[in-house]
């Protein structure tokens, strides 16, 4: 291993995101705040409670992973198609760095950038709306994963997109559709059993329930599911795009 | 017996069917400056690419210091150290922390980079700007700091795309002094233009590659006196009727008082003319001399100009 490289090389992926934290970290805690003043305490007056939850605190654990995987994913996307469009990825890619230690150090700085945006969220509804949370070292931990998970899947389309309209294209049409569907402002026992059952296809509404178990106590799927789910999308994430940096397609000519 | 630096064997690459490179061989020696000559699009960008690894060779072998550049890649890279001819832009950082990451992917340490960065930063005149963002920096401070760049892990083979490609002339000459010195220190230079003063000038060895094929290769000297027509101009004060007997072995053409020589090397021949025409009495106007280039090399071969 070449651990100078891979340390430099996250340093920079890190370092990249942290000098434009209001780019990439205010945004994500502005938009919670908004979520959990507007949508909670006007919901909250009509909804009460979920699973014996209020509103507020139910639509919390989501808002956390919504942030989480967005900024987890969108790091790791955007820096890989931006060094491909700006002419950096050369740099990279005649260093004596191997496939996988380009690809750890990428998903590293996501996981960072998700893993810090998630708990914040975090921080926010305990000091906002005192959110009471079970058991902080697996909430942790399971933000940990997804970020992991979605950095993973962002290297993906960074690699696969050509410009900055099929990535958005991706996030736009992908992955925001399926955190709304997730069940971040419901319970999807709240749905016709046609939706539920197809909600069960939707790898985010497991993480969803994964973390607000971990927080609440409460979840739609089995824990022990989402958190396999959770695991499995990591692995399956990650092998996926180290093997296409491997391949070098899309990057390489 | 001097060892090879890069090694390029039957190298071949297409690109959706049509061919970039074919068949190309290429031995670089060690501690040489070697030029890669030939016409935009001629497969010279190609041939750096595979050599650094950023395109994948269809077929054909490369070898850096007798190491495979992809089972040995982490070796061959790292003796490799190489200016594109895109420049690079970067929003984030100052040029000083961008050099320090740069050789940190080639597994130096900020602290052992740290000489090394300031030295090439006061060398190439980039000190003052260490704190700039790149965006900040002129064309030619750019150009500068991606030689910086290739160089700041001190690697034995430069490798330059085009490097003066749309710089002024002063700043060009700059560069080439300088790439003399770090030819001096006994790097290996690989330099690809299609400038034909800039490989006449600097590179003791030229492949000229036209249409993906290696079509000649040599010293650029001997290149133009097997291939190149040098022209030599007498202007006589007056003409006499006795020079075509002692001119017979010349090839020339008489125009009035004017003759005009075509000769392979014209600093040999030069003197020896003058010298027939000035034995026999003729005085001399004056003389002028119109040298081959390898742009004639490349037109003998190929029937047409290198930048048409």
């Amino acid at each position: 291993m070449n651990w100078i490289g891979l340390w430099t090389l996250t340093s920079r992926e890190v370092g990249r995101f942290f000098s434009v934290y209001r780019q990439t970290i205010l945004p994500g805690l502005i938009s919670s705040a908004l979520y959990i003043l507007i949508f909670g305490f006007t919901l909250q007056q009509r909804i009460a409670e979920i699973n014996g939850v209020p509103y507020t605190l139910f639509i919390l654990p989501g808002l956390i992973m919504m942030n989480t995987l967005t900024n987890a994913s969108s790091n790791t996307a955007s820096s890989m198609l931006q060094m491909k469009l700006l002419q950096q990825l050369p740099d990279i890619l005649t260093a004596p760095l191997s496939s996988l230690e380009i690809s750890l150090a990428y998903i590293i700085g996501g996981t960072v950038r998700g893993f810090v945006n998630g708990t914040l969220v975090l921080l926010l509804g305990v000091l906002l709306i005192g959110l009471p949370v079970s058991s902080p070292i697996f909430s942790l931990g399971y933000i940990f994963i997804v970020a992991w998970t979605f950095s993973s899947m962002g290297l993906l389309l960074g690699q696969l997109a050509d410009s900055w309209d099929q990535l958005a294209m991706m996030q736009n049409f992908f992955l925001t559709p399926l955190s709304f569907l997730g069940g971040i402002f419901y319970s999807i026992k709240m749905l016709p059993e046609w939706a539920q059952v197809l909600s069960f296809f939707n790898p985010i509404y497991y993480m969803i329930n994964g973390i607000r178990f971990t927080i609440l106590g409460i979840s739609d799927s089995p824990p022990i599911i989402s958190f396999w789910m959770a695991l499995a999308m990591a692995l399956i994430f990650f092998f996926s795009a180290v093997a296409l940096m491997k391949s070098g397609r899309k990057i390489k000519l | 017996m001097t060892t090879s630096a890069v090694k390029i064997q039957k190298l071949s690459k297409s690109y959706n069917g049509s061919e970039a490179l074919s068949d190309i061989n290429i031995t670089i020696l060690d501690g040489q400056f070697f030029g890669l000559l030939g016409p935009n699009g001629a497969g010279k960008s190609t041939t750096i690419n595979i050599l650094t690894g950023l395109v994948r060779k269809d077929s054909g072998n490369i070898a850096v210091f007798g190491k495979d550049i992809e089972k040995d890649y982490r070796f061959t890279r790292s003796q490799i150290g190489t200016a594109q001819q895109e420049l690079s832009i970067d929003w984030f950082f100052p040029i000083e922390k961008l050099l320090q990451y740069q050789a940190g992917y080639y597994g130096i340490s900020p602290k052992n980079a740290k000489e090394r960065i300031e030295e090439l930063l006061n060398r190439l005149g980039l000190w003052s700007k260490r704190k700039s963002r790149l965006r900040q920096l002129s064309g030619g401070m750019k150009r500068r700091y991606q030689l910086a760049k290739a160089l700041v892990h001190d690697p034995k083979i430069i490798i330059l795309d085009e490097p003066t490609a749309g710089i002024d002339v002063e700043l060009r000459h700059e560069l080439w002094d300088y790439l003399r010195q770090l030819h001096q220190q006994g790097k290996t230079i690989l330099l690809t233009t299609h400038y034909i003063e800039e490989a006449e000038l600097l590179c003791e060895y030229v492949s000229i590659i036209h249409r993906g094929k290696v079509i000649t290769e040599g010293a650029p000297k001997n290149l133009i006196s097997q291939m190149g027509k040098a022209g030599i101009t007498v202007h006589l004060t007056k003409w006499d009727d006795t020079l075509p007997a002692l001119l017979q072995s010349y090839s020339y053409t008489q125009n009035k008082s004017q003759l005009h020589f075509t000769v392979k090397d014209a600093e040999t021949e030069i003197s020896k003319i003058i010298s027939i025409i000035s034995k026999n009495g003729c005085q001399i106007q004056r003389v002028e001399t119109t040298k081959s280039s390898l742009e004639d090399v490349f037109l003998s071969l190929t029937g047409r100009g290198i930048n048409e």
